[in-house]
Parts: structure tokens; C-alpha cells; sequence
């Protein structure tokens, strides 16, 4: 087996042996899933536009929601795919069977992604399904503005593909962060804030101008702009654009987190 | 020869435990790191919400108001009206009942109408005098939007009267149909030898209704309720001293059916003989500014303790998770058999650091966003100057030690049921911040009851004053908040003495 491979079935290894790892990405599954469908059970399009009026709400987003929770595994798992390594000293162990440090980060780079996508894939196809099949009995029918949710929709189906990749690079981050501080209660403080922080400072500025650059540039907003499938000339930032914003993020963080791990002693 | 500990088992053994706790936290070196990302984060974002809100509340200016439901018949000449007014409800203690004289009123077109929240203020040129029982400040006489005066303390049940002499109008109350008192009287030259005249009923909004139309957005309208009230013995004398007999007309502010976007509240009359029963809302007179400004700025300045809190539960996690990590636990609970007390002792010391740097945070944010937010229109009469001694902010910035105290317990408590800092850390910041981040997908309702019942309930107490989307009173939210840290404490307590270390 070739050195990278090797590298990578190390990794795996690791990963699958955990006992953290299954929990964690259970819980991209499950807690999307199921606050998906608590807010997509909870919304009622007559409470939404009481005796007519407009109702703006965006059906595929609230399909989604649920990754508002299920990120917080996402970003766990990526953080301890690094961090437990520091906390224990099998870093050491790591780093001298394959000296090549940037093997291990690529090699953990995709046992982070695998699993990753495949919980969030679970988590997004199942909360769609949910929501397709309770939001109509909410009100929102094709005769008020809401057809039923289909992958055969190019916004919803950007909008599920999108959040798929948003939930693999909060994953990222959280691995990349984790190189950087080495410390996996800092790491996951860190990196939640990163994420939960700007939309709570725009709830308490009311300037427009403010809360418009708040939500550009924060990678939760920005990321999740993807979902959006109404009112998208009045978003700031533009769906894959906003992807874009939060690639940046994360490749910001994984390369930082990379360099350090090469230039440091462990 | 027997060994005897010189060490007290009781009694002294606790100041010594507070001592060596002390020392462990002191000593780690993230302590410090944290208690200063704290107090850090949270200035910082009171800058940020003292540069980055802004009002208009201060430039709004008196509004008028004629949006009632009269019910009315033309009177030439002198004249007067009386009515006992037997029955109001009290929908608020500004709703009005009472009798009118006005001028003919315009039905209000495009250029003359104002739609205040859905409800059309009307602006008549014509000129009005009224008399009126009020549920909250007794008798009252009002005309042009200008005069008032003020009768009897007493509401309903009140006779009124309203006479013309010549221009001059004056309104009288009675407790009794019999003994008449003047309450105001002025001299309205432009009002038409036939005027309307009649009783009418208005009551002005008590609250705002919000609708949710997106995450995003909500919609505000002034909530109107349709006040009732009951005239009995009503009678109308025309210049000869006779009754004047015949139709009442019903109008709704101009006689044209109102329609209003969001909450249909047209009034309504019956009559029965010379009693009538008249529901009605809006308002009548002069509304000034001084009550637009509902932000709650205080609050929102000190709101960034919430994310100084992120950065302190990693100390308070790790506080109790290092010592399980590295074992050091074993010496903690070999010196200290009892482990309760450990627990408390750590409880002490941790409550009394977080105290100390919630207030230390708190009260900087609040001087240094103050003379931001007045720079930017938060400025009296709509929000009147505050400081640190009024007791609503008093409350607030204690209080802000207070919720970070009892959130640093629930990160140590959580930690030493749970016994990994990760696991901790990760379930109290998901407990604090989700429920605002996934708040606004719910209904209003459910987002209500979110914040009710999560340990974030306890950021109530930075209230300073009350606004429509309060979820809980800032006491009931420290004991939600309190309730949380009392079964995470019990918890733990029960798992350190059960469990092997």
C-alpha cells in the first residue's frame, strides 16, 4: 500500500474506532431530521398571512432548517478528528509514522468528508421528505404560492446539494480551527462562535446597512444563503456566491491550520 | 503513638477548600485568557450595537387623531344634549366615551386621510368640542385637538351634557342628572349655524400585534379592541327648549365604510327607545411622541455577554474536566472524602469569578454605548437619559454578573456529570445560542416559549423596559435560568458521589 494510502487508511481507522464518531454523526442525521421537522410541523401559512397579505416565508428553507442543530455535530466531529489526538499525545504516534505532515492533514481532510456526506445527504433527502409531506397540510398548497418540494426543482435541488456541502465545510472548519488551537473546548467554542455570533450581533444593531454586511460576510448566513428559493434579488449575497464566502472560511482555516501543523512542534 | 490529622475535618476544612480551589483556578492559565475574551467580546459588541442602531423616534411628531364612531343628528341653532352614560367597558384607560358637536366631516380622500397602522385618522378641518367619561382619568373636555380640561376622577356611570350657546360650547357632568358641574367650555366661531351633533365611543390601541411573515420580517400593527358603551336617557333640546325628535345617523369617523388591511374594528350602534349602545375604536385628540421609542437600548448594549459567556463556559467546563482528564481528581477527592463539598467549593469560587467579570463587563459596555446610541436619535422624550443608578439598569447590569455566574455553574455542572469538556462545552453553548438562531423559524409563539423555558430565559433581567416581544419578566427569567443550574447541580452531585473517579 502506497504511503498516502496507508496515511488514509490510518485515518480511517482512527475515525471508525472512536466511539464519539458514530454519535456525532448520527447526530448530523438526527438532529436535522428532527428539527426540520419540528419547524416544518410548527409553521402555519394562515398564521404566516392572517386575512390575505403577503407570506414570505421560504418553504425549502424551513424544509432545512434543521441544520441550524445539526451543524453543531458536524463542526464536533471535524474538530475532534483532530483535537483528541493533541488531548491524548497519539499525535505524536501519528506524525512519526507518516513524517510527511501534509499526508496526515489530507489523509484526515478526507476522513473528515466521507462520512460527512453521507450523514448530511441522510439528513437533507429525509428532511426534504418530511416537509413535503407535512407542509401542505399547513397551508402551504400549491393554490397559495407553494408547490410541493421536488429535487426535480432546480431551486430546491441547489438548495439540498448546496446544504449538503454547507454541513461538510462546517465540518472543515471545525477541523481546521482545531489544528489552530489544539485544544478541543476552544476549538468547538471557537468555531460555534464563528458560526452563531454574527447572526446574534445583527438581531441587536437595527442599522440596515450593518445587518445586510453582517449577513454577507458571516459564514452561517453566508453559507445558508444557498437554500434560499424565494426573494433571492433582495439577498445580499447571491446562493453559490454565499457558498463560495464560506469555502473561503473553511479553506482559511484548514490552510492556516495546515501550515501551523507543519512549522510546530506537536 | 497515634497519628491525629492536624487538619479540622469540619468547619475550617471549607475555607481550605475554597483555597486550594482558588489556587487550581487561578493557575490554569486559560483563566485568564477567558475571563479576558469575556469582558473583552462583550464591550466590543456593546460598541458595535451603540454605532449600528439607530432611531427616528425622536422625529416623529404629534399626531391627530378623529377616528371615532359618532353616532349623530343636525342641530340648528342653540341647543344641548344629555345622556347617562351608564355602561363603558374599559378597554384601556384612554378609551373615550362621551357627546360631540362638530361641523360637517369630510369624507376624507387620498390627500386628506392619514393611514396610521391601518387605522385611518381622519383630519377634519371642522371644528369639534366633546365631553367624555374616560375608564382611566375620569371626565374629560376636549376641542380642535387643542383645549382640554379635566372634570371628576370618576368613570362611568356619568351624566353629560353639551350646550350651544351662540358659538360658545360647554360641557357639563353630573352624578346624577340633576346637580350639573362645567368641565371646560370654549368659543368655536367657524361652526356652522347646523351642526352635527350626538355621542360617540373611540379606544385607542393597548398594544401592537405582530405577525410573523418570514424569518426574517414581522409585521407591527397598533392593536386595536372595539370599546362599548351604553347612553341611556338620551335627549336633544333645539333652541326652543323643546326635544328634538328624529333619525340618528351612524357614522364611522366620515360615514363611509372603513376599510382597514390587517383587522376589521368598524363600530357599530343600536338603539332602543333613548338608549343607545355604541362600539367604536380609534382616538380622538392629539397623540404626542414620547411613547414611539419601545427599543429596549440598555438591553441591547449588554446583550454581548451572551457571546463573552462562549469564551467563560470553556473555563468553567474545564474547570471540573481537567481534573477528570488528569486524574488530579483522585488527590481532589482522596484529600476531601466528601465530595459534595468539593462541588460547592468549586460552585463558590467559580459563582464569585463570573460575578465579578460579568459586572466588570457589564458596566463599561453600558458607559461606553451610551453616549453612542445618543448620538444616533436614542435621545429624550423618547428615551430618556438613563444611568447606572436608575433601578431597571441597576438591575440589568447586576444582573448580567448574575445570569453569567449561574451559566458558568450550568458549563461546571454539565461538566461534571458529563465528565468531557467537549461534550459539556458543545451542550450548554447549544443550549444558550440555538434557541435565537432557530427562534425565528418558529411561530411567534413558539419562539415565545423558547425563550421561556431555555436556560437563555435568564438574559430577561437585562430588560429595562417592557416591549411586545417580551417572552418572560426578568425575575421569572433569572428563575428559569436558576431552575436549570439547581437540577444540572443536583445531577452532578449525585453522579460524583455514585461514580468511581
Amino acid at each position: 500500500m502506497s504511503p498516502a494510502g496507508r496515511a488514509l487508511h490510518a485515518e480511517w481507522t482512527k475515525t471508525r474506532t472512536v466511539r464519539s464518531s458514530g454519535w456525532l454523526l448520527a447526530g448530523i442525521t438526527i438532529l436535522t431530521l428532527g428539527l426540520g421537522a419540528v419547524i416544518a410541523a410548527s409553521v402555519r401559512f394562515d398564521g404566516c398571512a392572517p386575512q390575505g397579505g403577503q407570506c414570505d416565508i421560504d418553504a425549502t428553507r424551513i424544509a432545512l432548517s434543521g441544520v441550524y442543530v445539526g451543524q453543531i455535530a458536524a463542526v464536533v466531529f471535524g474538530v475532534l478528528v483532530a483535537s483528541s489526538e493533541y488531548a491524548t499525545g497519539t499525535i505524536r504516534t501519528t506524525l512519526a509514522a507518516v513524517p510527511r505532515r501534509w499526508l496526515t492533514l489530507v489523509a484526515k481532510t478526507i476522513a473528515v468528508t466521507g462520512p460527512v456526506l453521507v450523514a448530511s445527504l441522510l439528513a437533507v433527502t429525509g428532511s426534504l421528505l418530511v416537509a413535503r409531506t407535512v407542509l401542505p397540510s399547513n397551508g402551504f398548497t400549491p393554490a397559495h404560492g407553494y408547490p410541493a418540494l421536488s429535487l426535480g426543482d432546480t431551486t430546491t435541488l441547489r438548495a439540498c446539494a448546496g446544504t449538503v456541502l454547507y454541513l461538510f465545510l462546517i465540518a472543515l472548519i471545525g477541523l481546521g480551527v482545531a489544528l489552530i488551537v489544539r485544544n478541543t473546548g476552544a476549538a468547538i467554542a471557537i468555531s460555534l462562535s464563528l458560526l452563531f455570533v454574527f447572526p446574534i450581533v445583527a438581531t441587536l444593531v437595527s442599522e440596515p446597512r450593518w445587518r445586510e454586511w453582517l449577513t454577507e460576510w458571516a459564514p452561517m448566513t453566508a453559507g445558508l444563503a444557498v437554500q434560499t428559493s424565494r426573494g433571492l434579488e433582495t439577498m445580499p449575497v447571491g446562493p453559490w456566491q454565499g457558498l463560495a464566502i464560506l469555502a473561503a472560511y473553511a479553506g482559511a482555516a484548514l490552510a492556516m491550520g495546515g501550515i501551523l501543523l507543519e512549522v510546530r512542534d506537536a | 503513638m497515634t497519628y491525629a490529622s492536624t487538619v479540622s475535618s469540619h468547619g475550617a476544612g471549607f475555607a481550605h477548600l475554597l483555597r486550594a480551589e482558588w489556587t487550581k483556578l487561578r493557575s490554569l492559565r486559560s483563566t485568564w485568557v477567558c475571563v479576558g475574551l469575556t469582558i473583552g467580546l462583550t464591550i466590543l459588541l456593546a460598541y458595535l450595537a451603540g454605532k449600528g442602531n439607530t432611531t427616528d423616534a425622536n422625529e416623529v411628531g404629534p399626531q391627530r387623531f378623529f377616528a371615532v364612531q359618532l353616532v349623530h343628528r343636525p342641530l340648528t341653532g342653540d341647543g344641548s344634549i344629555i345622556a347617562d352614560v351608564t355602561n363603558q367597558e374599559d378597554t384601556g384607560p384612554d378609551a373615550k366615551s362621551g357627546l360631540m358637536i362638530t361641523g360637517p366631516i369630510t369624507a376624507p380622500t387620498d390627500s386628506t386621510q392619514k393611514s396610521v397602522g391601518g387605522k385611518t385618522a381622519a383630519s377634519t378641518s371642522a371644528a369639534y368640542a366633546a365631553i367624555m367619561v374616560t375608564p382611566g382619568h375620569g371626565v374629560q373636555w376636549q376641542s380642535d385637538f387643542t383645549e382640554e380640561a379635566s372634570g371628576s376622577k370618576g368613570s362611568s356611570p356619568r351624566w353629560l351634557k353639551l350646550t350651544r350657546e351662540g358659538s360658545r360650547i360647554t360641557g357639563y357632568e353630573s352624578a346624577d342628572g340633576v346637580t350639573w358641574t362645567q368641565v371646560g367650555t370654549i368659543d368655536l366661531a367657524h361652526l356652522p349655524e347646523t351642526a352635527e351633533i350626538g355621542m360617540f365611543v373611540t379606544s385607542p390601541p393597548t398594544g401592537v400585534k405582530t405577525v410573523r411573515r418570514s424569518p426574517t420580517s414581522t409585521d407591527s400593527s397598533p392593536d386595536y379592541t372595539l370599546s362599548t358603551a351604553v347612553f341611556d336617557s338620551v335627549h336633544v333640546t333645539g333652541s326652543d327648549g323643546e326635544p328634538l325628535t328624529g333619525t340618528w345617523k351612524h357614522l364611522d369617523t366620515d360615514g363611509a365604510p372603513r376599510e382597514l388591511p390587517h383587522d376589521s374594528v368598524a363600530g357599530s350602534f343600536t338603539q332602543d327607545g333613548d338608549r343607545f349602545t355604541v362600539s367604536g375604536a380609534g382616538d380622538l385628540g392629539v397623540q404626542q411622541p414620547g411613547t414611539g421609542g419601545d427599543n429596549d437600548a440598555v438591553r441591547d448594549s449588554l446583550s454581548g455577554i451572551l457571546i463573552g459567556f462562549v469564551a467563560f463556559s470553556v473555563i468553567a467546563a474545564l474547570f471540573i474536566t481537567t481534573e477528570f482528564r488528569r486524574s488530579i481528581i483522585r488527590t481532589t477527592f482522596t484529600a476531601t472524602p466528601r465530595r459534595g463539598r468539593v462541588l460547592a467549593a468549586k460552585v463558590v469560587v467559580l459563582t464569585a469569578l463570573a460575578f465579578v467579570t460579568g459586572i466588570a463587563a457589564a458596566v463599561p459596555a453600558f458607559l461606553i454605548s451610551q453616549p453612542l446610541l445618543r448620538a444616533n436619535g436614542f435621545a429624550p422624550p423618547a428615551y430618556p437619559t438613563v444611568s447606572l443608578t436608575d433601578g431597571p439598569v441597576a438591575r440589568a447590569v447586576l444582573g448580567t454578573g448574575l445570569v453569567l455566574a449561574l451559566l458558568a455553574i450550568l458549563s461546571l455542572a454539565l461538566g461534571a456529570l458529563l465528565r468531557s469538556s467537549a461534550a459539556a462545552i458543545t451542550l450548554v453553548i447549544a443550549l444558550v445560542l440555538t434557541p435565537l438562531i432557530i427562534g425565528p423559524f418558529l411561530t411567534l409563539g413558539g419562539e415565545a416559549w423558547l425563550k421561556r423555558v431555555t436556560p437563555g430565559a435568564g438574559m430577561a433581567i437585562q430588560q429595562t423596559r417592557e416591549r411586545w416581544d417580551d417572552a418572560i419578566g426578568p425575575w421569572a427569567g433569572t428563575a428559569v435560568l436558576a431552575g436549570w443550574v439547581a437540577v444540572a447541580l443536583v445531577a452532578a452531585f449525585l453522579q460524583l458521589r455514585r461514580r468511581d473517579a
